[in-house]
């Protein structure tokens, strides 16, 4: 009885810290309103170490293009993406219009985007972290890695 | 008594803890922004743009694209039409305050001038529905873009960092009947 405790408690742990693991990165949401009066409401809520997990599992020959493609821009994006993560909490980009409003933000470790306009409204927001961590498994999938 | 000198104990640490955890940002001082607001009132449209100084501070340098090499703009004097930007810059900048030119025409005015160490730029477009733009250059910024060594560059990212030690500053307004552009550096996160 004591042995069937002592696994289940193990298991619980292990199940536990996997969890915790996986939310380490935060979570990525993505949340789309259709205005129509039949329209979709869509809200995903994912760990965000998913997104570098799944580049990570992706064969390295079909990445190959789109790594071969960013490897210029990598000392740009990697310092962005690292002073990003420093910035404090800011709204980049807001961009209104009569029928629609785009909003490009930093809020508490993610980038934020919403968008409104009369067919829907949208928002995404992903941790800078897993920004991060994406870039560097496609970069990583570089036939030739700089 | 006892007990006092041990909470008196307990709140210096904490004060000690509290001056060595801000001293680093106190140093580094507040973050400066760039802003840029673009305002359309007659269609109802606006864009504002808020950018931290430090991040395009840092960002710059890796962008090599063009003229742009770390951080420095590289110029051509064949587009230049012959004039030496950086004699020119440099005659502005040890010139006493004074009007430099003044021009009114038919379809605009122009004024360029330095005052209390800005060069400021002053253009009536009577053509377009009396369009004013206003440009003030503080001459911290002149001197930043001069500090490289080579005849034919301009350090844009001397520049950015004097920008970000200049204080609050105004730098370029734009206005016509409908449209205003404004960009300015301060050091609040929001356009509000």
């Amino acid at each position: 009885m004591i042995l069937l405790g002592k696994i289940v408690l193990g298991m619980a742990g292990t199940a536990v810290a996997g969890v915790g693991l996986l939310c380490s990165e935060g979570f990525v949401q993505v949340k789309v309103i259709e205005k129509q009066p039949q329209g979709h409401h869509i809200n995903v809520i994912a760990p965000a170490l998913l997104g570098p997990i799944a580049a990570h599992f992706v064969p390295r020959r079909d990445l190959a293009n789109a790594s071969e493609k960013i490897q210029p821009y990598l000392p740009t994006i990697r310092v962005a993406l690292g002073s990003l993560r420093e910035a404090d909490d800011v709204v980049f980009v807001e961009v209104t219009e009569p029928d629609q409003h785009v909003r490009v933000s930093k809020s508490g470790g993610s980038i934020v985007v919403d968008v409104d306009d009369p067919g829907e409204t949208v928002h995404v927001s992903t941790p800078i972290r897993a920004i991060e961590g994406t870039v560097e498994q496609l970069a990583a999938a570089s036939p030739d890695p700089h | 008594m006892r007990k006092r000198v041990q909470v008196a104990t307990v709140l210096c640490l904490l004060a000690a803890g509290a001056v060595v955890t801000a001293a680093p940002a106190l140093a580094a001082g507040p973050e400066r922004y760039l802003h840029v607001k673009v305002e359309d009132a007659s269609k109802g449209e606006s864009v504002n743009v808020n950018v931290p100084l430090s991040m395009a501070e840092k960002i710059l340098p890796t962008i090599n694209n063009h003229d742009l090499h770390n951080g420095r703009v590289t110029f051509h004097h064949a587009e230049m039409n012959g004039i030496d930007v950086r004699a020119l810059l440099d005659a502005v900048r040890t010139a006493p305050d004074n009007e430099f030119v003044t021009v009114k025409e038919k379809d605009a005015d122009v004024r360029v001038a330095k005052a209390n160490g800005n060069i400021v730029i002053h253009v009536v477009d009577k053509e377009k529905k009396d369009q004013t733009v206003d440009v003030t250059v503080p001459m911290k910024i002149v001197d930043a873009l001069l500090s490289t060594a080579k005849d034919d560059e301009l350090d844009v990212a001397a520049a950015l960092h004097a920008l970000s030690d200049a204080g609050d500053v105004l730098l370029v307004t734009v206005q016509d009947a409908s449209q205003k552009v404004r960009v300015w550096v301060d050091s609040r996160n929001t356009q509000e």
